[in-house]
């Protein structure tokens, strides 16, 4: 889908035809949930000024669907403020402390963030409505996700099959083969983090343990995949959409995806999304991101997992179904400390 | 009791004020319990043995074109000085990225024409970065009190028989070496605050530890880690304190003609620094710009960016110059001037934050234009201190009471001695200071007016969503506009460098 057309039909969204292929195609097959997905045609115009705190520096594609919002209201007058997600999430804090707020909603990479804000109690609690448009796991009365990410195995075609690597995490740290991690990387702490609270303390330090002997170390988990690519490490641990955007630009590439079964190594994390202030403008703006167009738009554009109920994926998108993600609840990934703790104690990070 | 030089209230008035986000980062610290662990000390190792090597590599590179920018007579001279100090307009994080993805076995290089080269990482590899980016430190510094020096000295020494590189070492350099230290501890402090190179090189630095604990959300640790960082900043500060600078008559400066084959090998050793440091990144950024295409790009992106730097230099300069001659002036100004340096060592997501909390404190400022302005000083008064006081250092007190004798007010002979005399520092300072703020990334984001873009916000934002064929053009514009606002600074210098001439000659 192109930015243009994108664009024009969020703006115009009026027949069917107009919208691009993706989205029609996901009207069609949710016909058996007729309410959900809501399409940006039953949503209400937003009005007013609403500052946006955006915790990523995505170049284009969540600009994209801004752009599309932005045109689509024109008497919404949306100021955008970007930062590494931490950044803002302590900004938003000290904000508060000083009795200032200039965020009116916050959109953050990973769902820690998110913690660290509604822990402090600053988010407003959103409708119902709004939350059950979400997949089951996924609801929560104070934020809504908005796009997931899967935990996967990103390994190099020339030097594995997919029936050599084991599916399950754990076994990893009995396997000999060379693996690439990135420890720093706030996914991969995330992904410790579940793993501690559905291993233990024990059995995950057992695990960093056995890892780090076949270990090399990345700085992020696109280099992670980059390095599986050139055939420095075997297999590597990284998010599923940095394997599917390399795949995009370079078809040919020496990648691909492996996932383990039902444990920490397919979770499913995600970006979301929470109101500061009161009032209509905040939430309408957030159902506008569960709409199918949005939703849509990030599955094919950006390979993120849309998580509103009844948005089909399209190709090359693992679907949610056939991983079996571990029951985790993601506001829980938030207590970092004492995975950063650990790491370091085992002398990973 | 004595009297207080004329600028120690200013200075003293601008250190406390540098010392407000310090107070802030102890505040933040005070909620943490842990100090120190052991795994700390391999990190120490790893962050002093990056600073000394890359110290150690900025002399090397930095002080031999210093000599060349300074002295030798060759065409486009000024258009050289903006290549060479061209780096600096450069984010590090970018660079250190482009040549990761250039080098090594899959690497572009190996990709486009088959050569195998060896992978640029580690300790080797953050070393050749930060060396990289950070050279024209040494060389803009050096090159300042290089060009203060009165060149009747090398005459005598080559009257009586000393060849002209021996002349060179012994003469020249010895003099130069308050211009070779301040530049050098800028360049240890920069190495000691930038995150990005060690993290890409996979070098576990102090940094990099902050880093990790801002990201897991523990800002009270990282603050104290700050702290603790910053130890090792005032050790670096009380070493080049020790530097004895020499007070001496400006004069006429140094030229040097080279021959062909000279200037053939100069070119010889120059071309590898600028092609690794700007023309290979730009030349990466440009294969992924044929790869995935360009968008969303807005030229008032490299607007805001110029304005906002070229008010910080502004300033900066003017704060710098009450600030280098209470350092002149005696032991207690000495002590103001080395507290305003303690900002340029902080990791700049931690004084962001800092100075999110100060800004919120005038809540009529926040989030404005004028904050990013004083955040962007406050990192970098620094480096317009070190250039106005070395070239500073060099003036000679008897030519301001000469004027004085002579019927000058004290206004006059600061206005036709002292300001003349010290315009080139100035402008040295104000340059770093552009250059610096160009490539700033954390306190523009946390402290811009909402919506307020950059081209290294948006480097940044590209970046981190791996589209890197569109960091080519704002890349090239970063550069580009870097070197436009170098050279509009230098044909300052050059009416200054003219009228000491003029002066003297007359």
């Amino acid at each position: 889908m192109q930015r243009r057309t994108f664009i024009q039909a969020l703006a115009a969204a009026g027949t069917l035809g107009s919208l691009p292929l993706a989205a029609s195609r996901s009207l069609a097959d949710s016909s058996t949930n007729s309410s959900f997905p809501l399409s940006v045609d039953q949503l209400p115009p937003l009005e007013g000024d609403l500052t946006l705190y955006l915790g990523r520096g995505e170049g284009g594609l969540y600009e994209n669907v801004l752009e599309a919002i932005r045109k689509r209201n024109p008497k919404l007058n949306l100021q955008i403020r970007r930062g590494s997600t931490a950044a803002l999430a302590n900004s938003i804090v000290a904000e508060a402390k000083a009795g200032v707020r200039r965020a009116d909603v916050f959109w953050a990479v990973d769902s820690g963030a998110i913690g660290l804000v509604s822990d402090s109690g600053l988010a407003q609690p959103l409708p119902k409505d709004l939350t059950s448009q979400l997949k089951t796991g996924f609801q929560y009365p104070e934020w809504a996700p908005v796009t997931g990410r899967i935990r996967t195995l990103p390994y190099n075609t020339d030097r594995l099959t997919e029936a050599q690597i084991p599916d399950s995490v754990m076994a990893l740290a009995d396997s000999d083969l060379s693996i690439g991690w990135a420890p720093a990387y706030a996914s991969f702490q995330s992904f410790v983090t579940a793993m501690r609270l559905l291993e233990g303390e024990k059995a995950t330090a057992d695990w960093l343990r056995g890892i780090s002997k076949n270990a090399t170390q990345y700085a992020g988990e696109l280099g992670v995949v980059m390095a599986v690519e050139r055939g420095e490490v075997d297999l590597g641990f990284a998010n599923h959409y940095y394997t599917l955007r390399l795949k995009s630009g370079k078809p040919d590439a020496k990648v691909d995806l492996a996932f383990t079964k039902n444990d920490a190594g397919c979770l499913v994390n995600a970006s979301g999304i929470l109101a500061l202030s009161e009032g209509d403008l905040p939430v309408n703006f957030i159902r506008y991101l569960m709409t199918r167009e949005v939703q849509s738009y990030l599955a094919t554009e950006a390979y993120e997992i849309p998580l509103v109920d009844g948005v089909t994926l399209p190709e090359g998108l693992p679907a949610l179904e056939t991983v079996s993600p571990p029951k985790v609840d993601l506001t829980q990934l938030a207590d970092l400390r004492p995975t950063l703790k650990l790491m370091r104690s085992v002398g990973v990070l | 009791m004595t009297r207080w030089p004329k600028s120690y209230p200013l200075a003293l008035l601008i250190a406390l004020l540098a010392l407000v986000p310090v107070g802030v980062l102890i505040g933040l610290a005070s909620d943490t319990a842990e100090l120190f662990d052991a795994h700390n000390l391999k990190v120490l190792t790893n962050t002093l043995l990056l600073m000394v090597f890359t110290v150690f590599g900025s002399v090397l590179i930095g002080v031999p074109l210093a000599l060349i920018t300074a002295y030798v007579q060759m065409p486009w001279r000024k258009l050289w000085l903006v290549i060479l100090a061209a780096p600096l307009a450069m984010p590090s994080y970018i660079g250190a990225f482009t040549l990761y993805a250039a080098f090594g076995p899959g690497g572009e290089i190996a990709n486009l024409m088959g050569v195998p080269t060896p992978s640029v990482n580690g300790l080797a590899g953050a070393t050749l970065v930060m060396t990289l980016y950070s050279y024209p430190f040494v060389m803009l510094t050096t090159r300042a009190s290089l060009l203060s020096l009165d060149t009747s000295l090398v005459n005598a020494a080559r009257t009586l028989g000393m060849s002209m590189s021996a002349c060179l070492w012994r003469v020249v350099l010895p003099r130069a070496v308050t211009g070779i230290a301040a530049g050098s501890s800028l360049v240890a402090l920069y190495t000691l605050s930038d995150f990005g190179t060690p993290a890409i090189m996979r070098l576990d630095t102090f940094t990099r530890v902050i880093f990790v604990e801002y990201n897991a959300f523990g800002l009270s640790q990282a603050a104290m880690l700050s702290l603790q960082l910053l130890v090792i900043v005032g050790l670096v500060l009380f070493l080049e304190s020790r530097v004895k600078s020499n007070h001496e008559k400006p004069g006429r400066h140094l030229s040097l003609w080279p021959g062909f084959w000279q200037k053939l090998s100069m070119l010889l050793v120059v071309m590898p620094i600028t092609l690794l440091a700007i023309v290979l990144p730009l030349l990466v950024f440009g294969v992924w710009l044929l790869r995935e295409g360009t968008g969303g790009f807005e030229f008032s992106y490299a607007w805001n960016s110029t304005y906002a730097s070229m008010l910080a230099a502004l300033f900066a300069v003017i704060l710098a110059v009450p600030v280098a001659h209470a350092a002149i002036a005696g032991r207690a100004g000495r002590w103001m001037e080395r507290v305003t340096y303690l900002g340029f060592g902080v990791p700049g997501i931690v004084m962001g934050t800092a100075l999110v909390y100060i800004g919120l404190q005038l809540p009529f400022l926040y989030q404005t234009l004028a904050l990013l302005v004083i955040a962007y000083i406050l990192r970098f008064l620094p480096l317009a201190v070190g250039s106005v006081r070395s070239t500073a250092e060099g003036l000679d007190p008897s030519l301001v009471k000469a004027a004085r004798l002579l019927g000058a007010s004290p206004r006059e002979a600061f206005q036709r001695i002292t300001l003349p005399l010290s315009l080139r520092g100035m402008v040295a300072g104000a340059a770093l200071v552009f250059l610096e703020a160009m490539r700033e990334l954390p306190a523009t984001l946390m402290l811009g007016p909402t919506g307020f873009e950059t081209l290294a916000t948006y480097l940044w934002r590209v970046y981190e969503a791996g589209y890197f064929g569109r960091a080519a053009i704002p890349g090239l514009l970063l550069v580009l506009m870097s070197a436009l606002g170098l050279a509009l600074m230098l044909s300052g210098e050059r009416r200054a460098e003219f009228d000491v001439t003029e002066d003297r000659h007359r």
